[in-house]
């Protein structure tokens, strides 16, 4: 009987080091036992660059996730991001030998091989190898068509891959803690899994995760992945916008940003100024509103628009569902508007439904890829579990 | 009360001094110095063909050959050259006696030149004058004939002129671009010979504060049958001194400097307005130090010219011995010379350093490595460099004592000798200089050009800042020996100052330093923080020090990037605009934009 498996998922973001430990239990259902957050330093833009930083804000997550959920962690899912990565589509084609017309599993594997040779440049390794859609002559499946007959399979991937030496990096900061690493998992496939269910994937969804550092997004249509990617613009950036324009302290900035920003260019909600106080109360700096909005909205219209652009033609008219905004930075007031005007589709934010545990977490979209990155574990478990399953049938004997 | 007029620069008297243009390219190029301006001097042109000399623009004229060749030219015949210029001999006599020094210009090849310049070069040391022949030699597709005329004149030209400097024709592309009109390859032509007949008059004319006299001439040219080589440049505003001393090394008799690489002494000559420096006097002879072999004996000169105004001018002179003249031209193309592109540079003194790799480099520099540290730390004056700068090649540094006696040397051999060449030495063998004064000339009349009239103000001169002056040429050599491996070698640089991390990123690139300032100190500081302050060619470093260029320039952040644009040549800087918190980082990239610069800033644009 499968037990019930413990999964950690921990997600080094640009403004939050976060760690989830969360069980799943024998019917599938997810229990999250403790979250272990802190602040991240040395991480910019989704990359580390500052690794004693990290490290040390790494240990300080990792010994808040042991304190909550009262687990050893051994073992963790790690979420890489960075600019560097990107998601292509390849298409391979097998054709079976004449004297076969039925489609055996070795056939279906000479085609995923074919997909997988994507020409990535010579730094790059590969992340996921993400099956979309199989096809027989021509005609498309959704599952594996092992047995059915035809006379050529085709395999339709989605590789993911980015720079060696950056997810290697990042791979040695964690192993160093000492942490295993079970699996590499591009941040918005974690999100993904979370925020769309079968049907949203199905009917198409756009997936966008607006971190610290960086916004990653995914794209589903027909229920298979059709783009991912990043764009190593985020929160900071706006902060950091904020601050280079009105000249104040970047902290300042922060604080401005977080509680009174607004991105819906909405002119009613832009009257006035803002006065910034310092520490002692008094008056610091004012701040004309409408100034604040435009940098913000500029500078999120930019990036949401990059993104657009970064899409295949005439994916966004596909995409049934709508737009499912996730991270810290959507947050921002009036980012729904924003993104509305952008996408012109429904735009929603998740919440993780299915999960039980203390909720209050996972309401707030931060959480959203580290909670992922259980779902993830959760899948991938599941993938693997037949075989052990249809093994034992086979071997009654073994345990 | 006996009074003595002291006139610290005894100008020869004009009268002394006649420019001579023989035959048709002579009387081409006496035209040309004339055109150009010389004071000074006397001009004369003598040739066979009337048509041209009555052309010509000089003062004096003199036929050669009136009742033999009646007015016309000699048709390239040297014989009938010759014989036409013992027809009017006397008059030639009487037109050069009483000179010093007589400047012969003429065209080998043809008839009048060949024929008649040993003659007149002859007659001229008859009459006591020193003789310089500037002459051409023939286009190589003029022919077999016209060559060996001028090679046998050349011959006998070399035997009796005191100093023979030729410039041959075929070499005039070195000059012009090849599509250049013929004209102006000849006005090319002649404009640098007129330059280097001003150069040498200058020289000697204006012995100037540092004396280099014609006996220091003839030294650099002492070889028998043998070639000179000259080189003269012109440069002012900024960075004078090196642009002069590139000017005089592009020069083709020198062929890109490659052929001073075999000389034996050399006389350098620096002629300046009154706002020559010493500094920049040092910074020439460092750079040409490069150039000239570590035992080259160098005559250095220099000389202060108001009419020269803000320019400054070098004039080298030197001599290979005929047969290596030849060879080492096929060495020079497999060793171009390198010439520092050092203009453009926005620090003051930085430029300096950014001198051509030596022939030799590496020999050289490791010894120097260790005085480098040595000179750095404890910054002891005098005694200490001298010694231990020692192998650098620099002329003024070898020892005092060698000196000496390659003085004496060259007094017991030599029939003149050079007279307080170098001031280096001038402490310690001032004594025996004032001997060897004593010693009489070869050529008793030249001794009025010579130093021995003021040997007192010239030592005391030299003596003032002989002292300072080792010190600041020790210091500033070790240093810029150092720098100058800023560039190819910039790891060996880094292990050396890394103990002194703190001083050097102290002072700002963009802060000038005095140019003028001959104090030794600040000087060297500033120029060794200047190697090191070369970021821009490690991208790493740029990381690494990008915060510390930030303290520097807050407000600006877009200066520092610049700055070191501006050095290194591997940084981009992006004038995009600020980038506040990622300042220093990699630039975010996408289609052409940097994505960290807010868009609310990018969109004003």
């Amino acid at each position: 009987m499968p037990r019930s498996k413990i999964h950690v998922g921990l997600e080094i973001g640009t403004s939050k080091i976060c760690m989830v430990v969360g069980e799943v239990k024998s019917d599938g259902s997810v229990k999250i036992l403790g979250v272990g957050q802190s602040k991240s330093v040395g991480v910019r833009k989704g990359e580390i660059y500052d690794f004693p930083q990290v490290r040390a804000c790494l240990k300080d997550a990792l010994v808040k996730a042991e304190d909550a959920s009262d687990v050893e962690i051994g073992s963790v899912y790690l979420s890489v991001t960075g600019s560097h990565i990107h998601g292509v589509n390849n298409r391979g084609s097998f054709r079976l030998p004449d004297d076969e017309s039925v489609i055996a599993p070795a056939h279906v594997q000479e085609a995923k091989e074919i997909a997988r040779a994507v020409a990535i440049p010579a730094d790059h390794v590969y992340l996921h190898h993400i099956i979309r859609r199989f096809g027989v002559d021509g005609f498309e499946h959704a599952t594996s068509p092992v047995g059915l007959s035809g006379k050529t399979v085709d395999a339709d991937f989605h590789v993911i891959h980015g720079i060696r030496s950056r997810i290697e990096n990042q791979i040695k900061c964690v192993r160093e803690m000492p942490l295993d690493i079970d699996d590499l998992v591009f941040a918005p496939i974690a999100s993904a899994q979370v925020a769309l269910d079968r049907e949203s994937k199905e009917r198409g969804a756009l997936v966008i995760d607006i971190g610290g550092g960086t916004t990653d997004y995914v794209l589903y249509l027909d229920g298979a992945i059709e783009a991912s990617g990043c764009i190593p613009v985020g929160g900071d950036h706006i902060t950091n916008d904020i601050h280079l324009v009105t000249g104040l302290a970047f902290s300042k900035a922060e604080t401005l940003k977080v509680r009174e920003g607004d991105a819906s260019a909405d002119p009613a909600r832009s009257v006035g100024v803002i006065k910034v106080a310092d520490d002692k109360g008094f008056a610091e700096a004012e701040v004309k509103r409408q100034l604040l909005n435009d940098i913000i909205r500029q500078r999120m219209e930019e990036t949401l628009k990059l993104l657009l652009r970064r899409l295949p033609d005439g994916a966004m008219e596909r995409v049934g569902t709508g737009v499912f905004l996730s991270g810290g930075s959507s947050l921002m007031r009036g980012f729904g508007e924003l993104a509305h005007d952008i996408f012109k589709r429904d735009i929603y934010r998740p919440e993780p439904p299915e999960l039980s545990g203390v909720q209050a977490n996972f309401k707030d979209p931060q959480f959203t890829t580290a909670i992922g990155l259980i779902r993830y574990a959760q899948i991938i478990e599941a993938e693997r579990e037949p075989k052990r399953g249809f093994l034992r049938r086979l071997w009654p004997f073994s345990k | 009360m006996i009074e003595f007029p002291r006139d610290p620069q005894n100008t020869i008297p004009s009268s002394s001094v006649k420019i001579v243009g023989l035959g048709g390219a002579g009387t081409n190029m006496l035209d040309r110095v004339v055109l150009d301006g010389m004071d000074g001097a006397e001009m004369l042109a003598v040739n066979t063909d009337i048509r041209t000399l009555s052309g010509s623009v000089a003062r004096e004229r003199i036929q050669l050959g009136r009742n033999l060749t009646k007015g016309l030219g000699c048709g390239g015949d040297p014989e009938l050259g010759q014989q036409a210029i013992l027809e009017a001999e006397a008059e030639i006599r009487a037109a050069l006696k009483g000179r010093k020094i007589v400047f012969l210009c003429v065209g080998l090849g043809g008839g009048t030149g060949s024929g008649a310049a040993p003659i007149i070069c002859r007659i001229a040391r008859e009459e006591g004058a020193f003789v310089v022949v500037f002459a051409t030699m023939p286009f190589s597709f003029e022919g077999r004939r016209r060559r060996d005329q001028a090679d046998t004149a050349l011959n006998e030209l070399a035997v009796l002129s005191n100093a023979l400097v030729t410039f041959d024709n075929t070499r005039m592309g070195d000059l012009v671009l090849a599509k250049q009109g013929i004209h102006e390859a000849f006005a090319a032509a002649d404009r640098m010979i007129s330059e280097s007949i001003k150069a040498v008059i200058r020289l000697v004319i204006r012995p100037g504060l540092i004396n280099v006299g014609l006996d220091d001439l003839m030294t650099a040219l002492r070889t028998t049958r043998s070639r000179c080589l000259f080189g003269s440049g012109i440069a002012s505003g900024k960075d004078r001194a090196q642009k002069a001393l590139r000017n005089a090394l592009n020069s083709p008799l020198l062929d890109q400097g490659a052929l001073l690489r075999d000389a034996e002494s050399v006389l350098v000559h620096l002629c300046g307005g009154q706002d020559l420096t010493l500094y920049e006097i040092e910074l020439l002879m460092q750079s040409l130090s490069k150039h000239v072999p570590d035992k080259a004996h160098v005559l250095f000169g220099a000389a202060v010219d108001p009419s020269m105004g803000e320019s400054l001018s070098i004039t080298m002179v030197s001599s290979l011995p005929e047969d290596r003249l030849h060879a080492p031209r096929t060495a020079s193309m497999e060793r171009p010379a390198l010439l520092e592109p050092t203009v453009g540079f926005a620090g003051d003194e930085e430029e300096e350093e950014e001198e051509p790799v030596a022939v030799a480099p590496t020999p050289v520099r490791e010894p120097v490595r260790e005085p480098v540290r040595e000179v750095v730390r404890e910054r002891e004056p005098v005694r200490e460099p001298v010694r231990v700068v020692e192998p650098a090649p620099v002329k003024k540094a070898s020892p005092p004592a060698s000196v000496a006696k390659a003085i004496a040397a060259a007094s017991l051999f030599d029939e003149t000798k050079p007279v307080v060449a170098e001031f280096s030495s001038k402490p310690k063998s001032a004594s025996a200089l004032v001997e060897e004064e004593e010693v009489p000339f070869a050529e008793p009349e030249q001794s009025p050009f010579t130093i021995d009239r003021n040997p007192a103000n010239e030592i005391s001169n030299d003596e003032d800042f002989a002292g300072k002056v080792e010190e600041i040429v020790t210091l500033r050599s070790v240093s810029e020996v150092e720098a100058e491996d800023g560039f190819p070698e910039m790891p060996e640089l880094d292990d050396a100052p890394e103990e002194e991390s703190p001083a050097f990123f102290t002072i700002d690139d963009e802060e000038p330093a005095p140019e003028e300032e001959p104090e030794p100190e600040p000087v060297v500081a500033a120029k060794e923080e200047k190697p090191v302050v070369l970021p821009g060619v490690f991208d790493e470093l740029d990381d690494v020090f990008a915060g510390m260029e930030d303290p520097l320039a807050p407000e600006t952040p877009v200066v520092p990037v610049k700055a070191r644009g501006g050095k290194g040549q591997t940084e981009l800087s992006f004038e995009g605009g600020p980038r506040g918190k990622f300042e220093g980082g990699s630039p975010s990239l996408f289609e052409g934009e940097d994505l960290d610069v807010p868009a609310f800033l990018r969109k004003k644009r």
